[in-house]
């Protein structure tokens, strides 16, 4: 559909707003697919991974980004509300704060379908389809205690604190590290997911430890920056192990940089999402459990090759 | 005594309504003593509702190994949770015999290596500890779902409860010296990975003779 006959479908359901019902079964029905900046090319494969099947479905879709902000998801929400979608797929701003926006899609009679990140409430959302982070960060854990050797002095960089994913990995990696005495942590910073963050708190805690020998990040994003802080100040040697499985870390672990990362499937979790959201709108068939975890897989200089966005090959 | 018994039976009886509350502490001191609400509710239902499942289910190793070999969901579905969660491997609930070949002691993530068809190879590597890796024995429960809990977090620390308590009770008894050339018996579960490996083993039950 040309951007001008999409404009006036808007036009016409902005002006005809009692007819819509009417009108959505004989135009394409519209999907809302709803995710966190697509700066990170995380959440730029699953909103294009949400989108390829949506088409491939035959939906119109709108894709637009809450910036991690819940203020603007909630107008986003009141947007898809106003376009009379079917289905919004969502990767929230915040496990508390998104409870009552999904509630708003919900009572306004559109389900929502929520991919990467958790809500704290359960019958609000149809599916919650979330990366098993815990498993993923405990694959990244003992990877980075065995290139570590099981001892020596790290760093922690930690996520964004209202996503329930930043803490579970940290939960993670801690269940997994802290069970090695020799292992000794001297620094736990949060960089809220960000490159440019994480290298400014690395050249910090730099200054401060200089001799440290590995960084464990809870996204790749984060080792990206912190490997770049690293490699100015000359530190070859320090193990850095990210989460994600991003082309830039493929490409980092390739050329000696970063030593290990854990793939998410981003871009099968959201076509999964969208096939469960099309199965909702056709037949009224919830899926059967509305959490669901989709396993992570660790990659390192042995499988990194495979790896093209966010899906082994 | 009497109390923990009555808590187990109205679990029990309620379980299809069950939600699994966990008021975790912070600060998350791994293999510390203080035991956290997921540990006690582990122990609680440890004798009373593991055990027997996990007795009821489990194969023997070998046959179990064949039938994953043939159709790891049928053998998933046959000798573990078939309500597993979609994307995650099938964890499978197994009896094993048999000569302790090799042991690793020297890692905190401890093991042993286990010839059960008497070739002189090892067949399985078992955990123990005193850090143990995986889920195995939480996700191969069918009455122990993630929609049970209001988050990863708290599913997470369940998993971890039971590692804990294996290493607490039975584990961390064992000896560490001469492991090899002794014959061991386990009880236990593993999740079917793509054979590359050695199955890794958690036990529920582990018996040096």
């Amino acid at each position: 559909m040309s951007k001008f006959s999409r404009r006036l479908v808007i036009a016409a359901m902005g002006g005809m707003l009692a007819f819509s019902t009417a009108l959505s079964a004989r135009a394409a029905d519209l999907i809302a697919i709803i995710t966190p900046s697509h700066d990170n090319p995380f959440f730029k494969a699953e909103a294009q991974g949400a989108e390829a099947k949506a088409k491939e479905l035959g939906y119109e879709v709108l894709v637009a980004s809450h910036d991690d902000d819940a203020n603007k998801q909630s107008e986003l929400i009141d947007t898809a509300i106003g376009r009379g979608a079917k289905a919004i797929i969502l990767d929230n701003a915040g496990a508390d704060a998104s409870v009552a926006a999904v509630q708003k899609a919900k009572d306004a009679g559109i389900p929502s379908f929520l991919i990467d990140r958790e809500i704290n409430a359960t019958g609000v959302a149809v599916a919650q389809i979330v990366s098993n982070n815990y498993q993923g960060a405990q694959l990244g854990a003992a990877e980075f205690v065995k290139l570590m050797g099981e001892k020596g002095t790290y760093v922690e960089l930690v996520g964004k604190e209202s996503d329930t994913n930043a803490g579970i990995r940290s939960k993670g990696y801690h269940d997994t590290i802290d069970a090695y005495p020799d292992m000794k942590m001297v620094a736990q910073q949060s960089a809220n997911w960000s490159q440019k963050e994480a290298f400014d708190k690395m050249e910090t805690i730099l200054q401060a430890n200089p001799d440290i020998k590995g960084v464990i990040s809870g996204n790749d994003t984060m080792a990206m920056g912190a490997i770049a802080a690293l490699q100015a100040a000359g530190k070859k040697d320090v193990i850095v192990v990210g989460f994600d499985g991003s082309n830039d870390v493929r490409d980092s672990i390739l050329s000696g940089g970063i030593k290990a990362t854990v793939l998410q499937p981003a871009y099968a979790q959201a076509q999964n999402a969208v096939v469960q959201a099309h199965d909702y709108i056709t037949t009224k068939k919830a899926p059967a459990q509305e959490k669901q975890l989709m396993d992570c897989v660790l990659i390192n200089g042995e499988n990194a090759k495979s790896l093209e966005t966010f899906a082994l090959k | 005594m009497k109390r923990t018994r009555l808590i187990i039976l109205a679990c029990t009886v309620l379980l299809a309504g069950c939600k699994f509350v966990v008021t975790e502490k912070k600060g998350g001191d791994a293999g510390g003593s203080g035991a956290t609400a997921p540990e006690q509710q582990v122990a609680e239902m440890w004798d009373a509702k593991v055990l027997p499942y996990l007795e009821a289910k489990a194969g023997d190793f070998k046959t179990v190994s064949e039938a994953v070999r043939t159709n790891a969901e049928a053998a998933g579905a046959t000798y573990g949770n078939k309500e597993k969660q979609a994307s995650s491997p099938w964890t499978v609930i197994v009896r094993l015999e048999g000569k302790i070949v090799a042991a690793n002691t020297e890692s905190r993530a401890g093991s042993i290596d286990v010839d059960a068809d008497g070739n002189g190879s090892a067949d399985a590597r078992v955990q123990i500890g005193p850090v143990m890796r995986g889920t195995s024995l939480r996700d191969s429960l069918d009455f122990v779902s993630f929609n049970q809990f209001t988050n990863q977090i708290d599913f997470a620390q369940f998993g971890k409860a039971f590692n804990l308590h294996v290493d607490k009770t039975l584990t961390s008894k064992l000896p560490r010296d001469q492991l090899v050339g002794k014959t061991v018996s386990v009880l236990g579960a593993f999740p079917v990975e793509n054979g590359k490996d050695l199955p890794l083993v958690t036990p529920a039950k582990i018996e040096l003779k």
